[in-house]
């Protein structure tokens, strides 16, 4: 219980200590206690799993418990499913640190320490708060590091960039949230999520429900990255230094699409009971648009960071239809989705890390054959690159056989991305030039000079980081108990009656898993191979292909009153479907 | 993108937004229809159980003061965001110059350092009694000794806040905030519960813990402001 509040305020108090005195630590000195702050955090995090595995914890800060009903103070709820993500957030965080030890040349100054740690304690806040107000500050807690960290490379005019689009994008979509929480507060009175779960499902669903729903989707999509939420990400993921991508990309994305889930859940899902299935209509719709697009531009960059970036919102989008789902299923696939396959994007990333140290190049084709010289990392980087075929299909633990099948391509087109690159770098297969793909604009690319001593630090967080991700995946029983777990944190009428008034919630069994995702997860893998052997060794781009991909590419022109435009009219077309769908009638 | 067809594509579905927005304000209560019940109990409670006479400070530091120590490390990190971006050349530029030539705003400037200080700390001091607090103090407490340098000589300016005192300050007033809430721990309490005497209601020894946490959220409000403008007034005299 006394944990609970831990996981947040350590890294906090660390970072503030830090900024006071840092200046006077010796060299290295902020990094070591950084490193050891984060592994506390993955410690603790671990601890609450199992702690909460038998009831929720709900903490009340400063003690202020709900009085007749009503909530008054401000309540974390933990249950294993968002423990994992906090001890997700921790293992990522300290593989950063970690890698950040050699990836640097330079000495980096402290406030990087202090703002990675304040990102941390942020983004396990995020998770684990179950009151709207109170997420909305860590929403902006974890955004303000993120663009600083974002442009830590200020000699380059395009780390600038990507942050000033970052910032300016999130900023807005953080507006729309904050809006949807007014018009839900004004009609509630209330901030807790249970209590404007509990308040809402006696009246009817309304403009104002509806309108607030559908902006309280737009910040946390925003954040996500889902389309046409996206155009800042791949931006910012590709100028971030990779230290931090690993925390941008392992799980700062995926908890936008866990506020989506969170918040329809406790606050909506009995308002908008009768109207589930439209829903869930939308969310998939949305979340097969993003997975395919997503795949789709990553296939076609050459860019390491930009590629990933773009496999990023692919997975995004299977996260988002999982929870679309709308069962306990979908959300116990979608949190062991957002660890595993976090777990593998980090240590992706930790491979692309150590490549950069080591030939200076993080471009598939300026990097053709220079990675023969690293054993571990070409490993590391070809396993993690089946794992992000797999891992997908893998999680997703319902839902009809040809949304799983369209998961098994998208998926199985962002590892093949991963593989062919891995094969052009690490063993110089194929050409050395190709047409179809988008090179990163210059200077984007060397991000840190070459060094000979390319050490041990840079890949072994990422030989732990996929080692985890795998045994999260393939551990036996461990899907069925998040199963369970989910099926607990879906019956809204009986976690608000414990939130609010402290009735134990019974225990709940969700119903058996078939072993059939494991064939679709194998089959993602294969053609995941097949497909990076066509992208090294195919003669001509069928015209059919090139010209809507030409299309697709130019929308991403780094022009940040385009992405605006599109997040005005994502908001706008979201709005208009919710109003036609969810309305009740008159 | 042409200009066009971003300005039609904003245009359009800035419309239908703007509509959906105005759909959504309807079904907000009549003005004074208000129901909510949680201000309500705030304010028949807060009072009694934390001896405040401004309930606002209750709210902010203590029934939502979990809220309140995220908003604080926004502004820390907002802070330390702008130092490393700006991180560039700091100390290798000259000194910003001196840019007061008359002797009757300096006089007139420098006399009001005193009395604005005083002012920040009062507002500061007084957050739970009357209107007022730790984020309303510490900005006017910034801008006194922003004075010396608007209305006098950047030397003294630097003088009277060197870098070192500004970065513990920061760093020790957001670190006083979470401390608050482990003490809480250490004595058997829920984070940030308070745990010590509440004092006479109406007197500036009241509130518990409320008097702490506003004290040490004046002191890193101050000292945030007062780096911002640091950086901000060494990159803008100089631009390359």
């Amino acid at each position: 219980m006394t944990l609970v509040p831990l996981v947040v305020a350590v890294p906090l108090l660390a970072a503030a200590v830090l900024a006071a005195f840092g200046h006077f630590a010796p060299s290295r000195l902020d990094n070591a206690v950084a490193i050891a702050v984060t592994a506390a955090v993955t410690v603790i995090s671990t601890v609450l799993v199992f702690r909460s595995s038998d009831e929720t914890i709900h903490y009340w800060f400063g003690g202020w418990r709900p009085r007749s009903g009503i909530a008054i103070g401000i309540s974390f709820s933990v249950d294993p499913l968002v423990a994992s993500i906090a001890a997700l957030v921790g293992a990522l965080a300290t593989a950063a640190l970690i890698v950040s030890w050699d990836y640097f040349a330079e000495r980096v100054p402290p406030y990087f320490h202090v703002l990675v740690l304040v990102f941390v304690g942020a983004m396990v806040g995020f998770v684990l708060s179950s009151d709207l107000f109170n997420m909305f500050v860590f929403f902006e807690l974890m955004s303000v590091p993120a663009y600083a960290l974002t442009g830590y490379r200020i000699e380059q005019q395009s780390a600038l960039q990507g942050a000033i689009n970052f910032a300016v994008v999130n900023s807005i979509g953080a507006f729309m949230l904050l809006t949807g929480i007014g018009l839900l507060y004004g009609r509630t009175g209330a901030l807790n999520l249970a209590q404007i779960g509990q308040v809402l499902s006696r009246g009817p669903a309304d403009g104002l429900v509806i309108v607030a729903f559908t902006l309280i989707c737009a910040g946390f999509l925003t954040k996500a990255g889902a389309i046409p939420f996206h155009f800042w990400l791949s931006d910012a993921y590709a100028v971030a230094p990779a230290p931090v991508c690993i925390l941008f990309a392992g799980v700062m994305s995926d908890l936008g699409v866990h506020g989506v889930g969170r918040v329809y859940w406790d606050a909506f899902s009995g308002v908008f009971a009768r109207h589930a299935a439209a829903v869930t209509g939308v969310f998939v719709a949305v979340g097969l648009a993003t997975a395919l697009f997503g795949a789709l531009l990553a296939f076609v960059q050459a860019g390491l960071k930009r590629m990933l970036a773009f496999i990023v919102i692919s997975h995004v989008g299977v996260f988002l239809a999982a929870i679309g789902l709308l069962d306990a299923l979908g959300l116990a696939g979608a949190t062991l989705l957002v660890v595993a396959d976090g777990f593998a994007k980090g240590a992706v990333f930790c491979a692309v890390a150590s490549l950069a140290r080591r030939t200076g190049h993080t471009d598939e084709l300026a990097a053709h054959g220079l990675g023969r010289q690293l054993p571990v990392t070409r490993v590391l980087f070809a396993v993690g690159g089946v794992a992000l075929a797999v891992l997908p299909p893998l999680a997703i633990l319902g839902g009809h056989a040809w949304l799983r099948a369209t998961f098994v391509v998208t998926s199985a087109l962002t590892g093949a991305a991963v593989l062919r690159a891995g094969a052009r770098i690490f063993l110089g297969f194929g050409p050395k030039r190709d047409p179809l793909l988008v090179a990163p604009p210059r200077g984007e690319e060397a991000e840190v000079p070459p060094t000979p001593r390319a050490g041990a630090l840079l890949w072994t967080p990422g030989v732990l980081l996929l080692a985890a991700g795998l045994a999260v995946a393939f551990a036996p029983g461990l899907a069925q108990r998040a199963a369970d777990q989910a099926a607990r944190a879906v019956d809204r009428p009986a976690l608000a009656a414990e939130t609010l008034h402290g009735v134990p919630a019974p225990p709940r069994e969700a119903g058996g898993l078939s072993p059939v995702r494991y064939a679709y997860g194998a089959a993602a893998g294969l053609l995941a191979v097949s497909l990076a052997a066509l992208g090294l060794y195919r003669r001509r781009i069928p015209g059919l292909v090139e010209r809507p991909l030409d299309c697709l590419k130019l929308l991403h022109d780094g022009v940040v009153g385009d992405y605006v435009a599109w997040l005005t009219a994502g908001t706008a077309v979201l709005g208009v479907l919710f109003a036609f769908l969810l309305r009740d009638g008159p | 993108m042409s200009r066009t067809a971003r300005l039609a594509l904003f245009a359009g579905s800035g419309l239908v937004l703007a509509a959906l927005l105005v759909w959504g304000l309807t079904g907000l209560p009549a003005f004074g229809d208000f129901q909510g019940e949680y201000g309500w109990i705030l304010n028949d409670v807060a009072g009694s159980e934390r001896h405040v006479t401004n309930v606002v400070s209750a709210i902010v530091f203590d029934y939502r003061g979990f809220d309140t120590l995220g908003e604080e490390f926004i502004l820390f990190a907002a802070v330390m965001a702008v130092a490393l971006l700006l991180r560039e050349a700091r100390d290798e530029r000259e000194r910003p110059r001196d840019e007061v030539r008359s002797e009757a705003v300096r006089a007139v400037g420098l006399s009001l350092v005193g009395p604005t200080v005083v002012l920040g700390l009062f507002v500061i001091a007084h957050g739970y009694l009357t209107p007022g607090g730790g984020f309303q103090g510490g900005i006017p407490t910034a801008a006194g000794l922003l004075l010396i340098y608007a209305a006098g000589r950047y030397r003294a300016y630097r003088a009277a806040s060197p870098q070192w005192l500004l970065d513990a300050a920061e760093g020790v007033g957001v670190a006083a905030i979470v401390a608050v809430g482990i003490a809480a721990l250490l004595a058997g309490g829920l984070f940030l519960e308070n745990v010590v005497d509440l004092g006479t209601k109406g007197t500036l020894a009241s509130s518990g813990t409320i008097a702490i946490l506003n004290t040490a959220t004046g002191l890193a409000v101050t000292a945030a402001v007062v780096l911002l403008c640091h950086e901000f007034i060494e990159e803008v005299m100089y631009p390359e």
